[in-house]
């Protein structure tokens, strides 16, 4: 009754650290992850030549400047659109406002420049509304506990209500000519003769990728999606960082509208619809993280590319508008689902 | 019925435990923090499956495949957590798990005449059955969880901690109905951090050390010294000197006493608890030591602005003598006072980050112009960081997560170190850590006192407590019941403390 069983040695270490299991990979298997990792890791920029390519075969007469510049227009439209998506999904959230403020901006700049506003009071205002409606969207996630695809989802609901209001009945619009221009595949940018928009994308690409990588609140951006609890405890400023996403993204949308304004030259309160899942569909593919704090711009330029590469493809050969939605969320999942692989090793250790 | 008897052998938690539990006999499971009572209660409720080992009931070898299992032979568990359902009503809680596929497997009044019945045997006649889960106070749903379990036909009761939330009243009548049990020849197997419930139920007592059996005892023979002798792995009347486990440090507070950095006033855990006041001094590393749940984590989480104490305050005392009140967690750390979670993974890391991106987190709002980083000065103290800590990473660059639980944790460590902490809040810091590492840390923060940093330590290890500390404040039910010099103390003194066997400062706790 009173025997004690046999007694392990009692100073045993219980738990041997990872450190102590790790060497015991052998060369050729870390050689191989690292291949395969960097290999999912390439894959989108490896994707955007081979789709040109293909383009160029299958469609006869693409190789030339107009359709290359048409190629990039449409690249442009979505990768600004997906700009602010982005850096919302790094940092954990969503912004689902993005196709109602697209359609809110276009209304606003069409009915506006018709009634003879001066044009920086139209872009004032309608920046001012974009930071309004990524502050309330951000806030409200924040204070109500809520993720921000419900809260943006919402506010979606109200601009596109108002947009919808103000648009009910108008059918006459206007834009000044060198907007219709900037977005015109025969456009041009003062001397340049690329139309504006693929130039404003070029910069805002190289600064979005600085203000994710070297700024403060970039790098906030990241931890607070990575670990929001974590995040909290590094005194990392959740809200504030999660207000400045959902501005961008707004800011962003709104530019986007404006654009798409340009190109219509009429009020469409619905023309953003389609961004609904194109920007994500373009984040997706670029290789972000819906999880958050794994990611960056470069890869959206890249998500981009390819969607816009797609499509143009698919038209090109004939197919129908359905089987060009089949082959992105094909590509979604495939292309996903090789990202998935790399997180999977990286958790296991 | 035969005797019982089931001996189990499990790398890490449970290394060969026995344990032999007769018929019309209350058993009582001892030891303490991670010797391995709650992995031993698992694998008797079938949650866990043993490495090694076999369980022998009424004679006869069995394997546990799973929780149903267990139950279906008579082996009823409530464990640790207490596990309810807060949107379901008390009946539907009590009778959790037992429905088949197509809705009810009893009918509406078997079920609730079964309930009144169990919740009568423990005392609590009055409850209303539809009332939902979450409206009823913890010890009621502790009772709920304990109804649950004797609802079905059970042979052998296990009780993981199921008291440590009933006041004194509801525990006698849940003994009673245990006695109650015994004399009809069943068996009850329990755990407890509360020594007199130890002493006062059990027929028999086992005493786990390091997931080992190392007594078996009747409760007639069995002292409250001699129990936590067999816990702590000595004699209880051992000399405290021969108990010393390692160097200790030689504490630069006490060659010159140093100014106090924080205050805790009058500070009030819990409704019922004493309140607390201590002073830390720059310099001093305080360990805080409890079983779990005794209060001593809500203490760090008052230190460090996450929790607001019931009552009191935390005072930081500035250099210039000014003092300031820790309202918020974002407060604290304008104060200086630094916490590192317990929890790495969950609260700590950035998973996907890399490791400078981990580390360099915390700086940048010192290290950032107008919003741009400040990287080459990031990077010139997370190198000074790695050396002075032996950080071992391939490259800074590479994510956190492919390093050893080791070097996450000095990573943690030196996100806040690079701050200059005044006060270091660490969360039992060490654990999961290999044995080598844990020396590079202790030695990080000895090095860390000596430049004048106040540490408060929180572990579950005495071992760790009694090597690294100047002094260990120990928690028991939500108060401070005694605050032991290092230097004077063995690790028989810490354990006889957290079971509220004070016997240092005279406080009385029972």
């Amino acid at each position: 009754m009173t025997d004690p069983s046999p007694i392990a040695p009692a100073d045993g270490l219980p738990e041997p650290g990872p450190a102590a299991r790790q060497p015991a990979r052998s060369t050729s298997e870390i050689v191989t992850r690292f291949l395969a990792a960097n290999f999912t890791d390439a894959l989108p920029y490896i994707l955007v030549p081979v789709l040109f390519i293909l383009s160029v075969i299958f469609i006869p007469g693409y190789f030339s400047k107009l359709s290359i510049i048409s190629l990039l227009i449409l690249a442009s439209l979505l990768g600004l659109a997906s700009l602010g998506q982005t850096i919302t999904i790094i940092a954990g959230g969503i912004d689902l406002s993005i196709p109602a403020v697209i359609g809110l901006s276009d209304i606003i700049v069409t009915q506006l420049y018709y009634k003879h506003w001066p044009l920086p009071v139209i872009f004032l205002a309608i920046a001012a509304l974009a930071i309004f409606i990524g502050t309330v969207s951000a806030m409200s996630s924040v204070l109500l506990h809520v993720h921000s695809l419900i809260t943006s989802f919402g506010m979606s609901l109200v601009v596109s209500g108002v947009a919808l209001e103000w648009s009910n009945g108008a059918v006459n619009g206007a834009v000044p000519g060198w907007l219709t221009s900037s977005v015109s595949a025969i456009g041009h940018t003062g001397p340049i003769p690329i139309p504006a928009i693929i130039i404003v994308w070029a910069v805002a690409s190289v600064l979005a990728v600085a203000f994710l990588r070297l700024t403060r609140v970039g790098r906030e951006t990241y931890a607070l999606g990575a670990n929001p609890v974590a995040a909290r405890l590094a005194i990392v400023r959740s809200t504030w960082t999660l207000v400045v996403a959902f501005c961008i993204s707004a800011l962003c949308a709104a530019m986007v509208g404006v654009f798409f304004a340009g190109y219509s030259g009429i009020p469409d309160p619905t023309v953003g619809e389609p961004y609904f899942f194109l920007t994500i569909t373009a984040v997706l593919i670029g290789g972000t993280s819906l999880l958050g704090g794994r990611g960056g711009y470069q890869r959206t330029v890249m998500g981009a590319l390819i969607v816009a590469e797609l499509t143009t493809l698919l038209v090109g050969v004939g197919f129908s508008a359905s089987f060009q939605e089949l082959a992105l969320g094909i590509l979604v999942i495939a292309l996903t689902s090789t990202y998935g692989r790399e997180l999977k090793v990286a958790a296991k250790i | 019925m035969e005797g019982l008897s089931r001996s189990f052998g499990e790398t890490r938690a449970l290394n060969s435990a026995t344990l032999r539990v007769r018929p019309s006999e209350i058993h009582s499971l001892v030891g303490e923090n991670g010797s391995g009572k709650s992995t031993l209660i698992k694998i008797l409720s079938g949650v866990l499956r043993p490495d090694s080992g076999t369980l022998v009931w009424e004679g006869e070898a069995r394997q546990l495949g799973s929780p149903r299992s267990a139950q279906g032979m008579g082996i009823a568990t409530v464990f640790q957590e207490t596990l309810i359902v807060p949107e379901m009503t008390v009946r539907d809680n009590i009778y959790l798990g037992t429905d088949g596929l197509f809705r009810s497997g009893h009918r509406k009044g078997d079920e609730i005449a079964g309930a009144r019945q169990a919740l009568s045997d423990l005392g609590m006649d009055g409850l209303d059955l539809d009332r939902p889960m979450w409206t009823l106070s913890l010890a009621e749903r502790q009772l709920t969880t304990v109804a649950r379990a004797i609802i079905r036909p059970w042979r052998l009761l296990v009780l993981d901690e199921a008291t440590s939330a009933l006041d004194a009243q509801q525990r006698d009548r849940l003994f009673d109905y245990l006695r109650l049990a015994r004399s009809q020849g069943r068996s009850v197997l329990f755990t407890s951090h509360r020594m007199d419930e130890v002493l006062g139920l059990a027929d028999w007592i086992t005493v786990l050390r390091q997931g080992a059996t190392v007594a078996t005892m009747g409760a007639s023979e069995a002292s409250r010294g001699g129990i936590l002798g067999h816990m702590s792995g000595r004699e209880a009347h051992a000399d405290p000197a021969v108990a010393e486990p390692g160097p200790r440090r030689g504490g630069a507070g006490q060659q010159s006493p140093q100014r106090p950095v924080l205050r805790v006033a009058e500070l009030t855990l819990r409704a019922a608890s004493k309140p607390i006041s201590v002073e830390v001094r720059a310099g001093e590393i305080l360990g805080l030591a409890g079983l779990e749940g005794q209060g001593q984590v809500g203490f760090v989480e008052c230190l460090c602005g996450l929790r607001r104490p019931v009552d009191g305050q935390v005072l930081a005392l500035e250099d210039n003598g000014e003092t300031h009140v820790v309202r918020s967690y974002r407060g604290a750390n304008r104060l200086g006072i630094r916490y590192v979670p317990r929890d790495r993974r969950y609260e700590g890391l950035f998973g996907p980050l890399s490791v400078f991106d981990n580390f360099a987190i915390t700086l940048w709002g010192d290290l950032s112009r107008l919003g741009l980083l400040r990287r080459q000065q990031a990077r010139k103290r997370f190198a000074d960081f790695a050396e002075s800590s032996r950080l071992v990473s391939a490259s800074p660059s590479r994510t956190i997560s492919i390093l050893s639980g080791g070097n996450q944790q000095k990573v943690l460590l030196g996100r806040w170190i690079a701050m200059r902490p005044r006060v270091l809040v660490v969360n039992d810091p060490l654990r999961g850590v290999d044995h080598n590492t844990k020396e590079e840390l202790y030695g990080l923060f000895r090095r860390l006192a000596a430049d004048g940093v106040a540490i408060i330590f929180l572990s579950t290890e005495i071992a760790e407590l009694l090597t690294l500390t100047d002094q260990i404040a120990v928690f028991h039910e939500g108060s401070l019941v005694a605050m032991l010099p290092t230097e004077m103390s063995s690790d028989t003194d810490v354990v006889a403390a957290m079971f509220g066997a004070d016997k240092h400062d005279g406080s009385a706790d029972d």
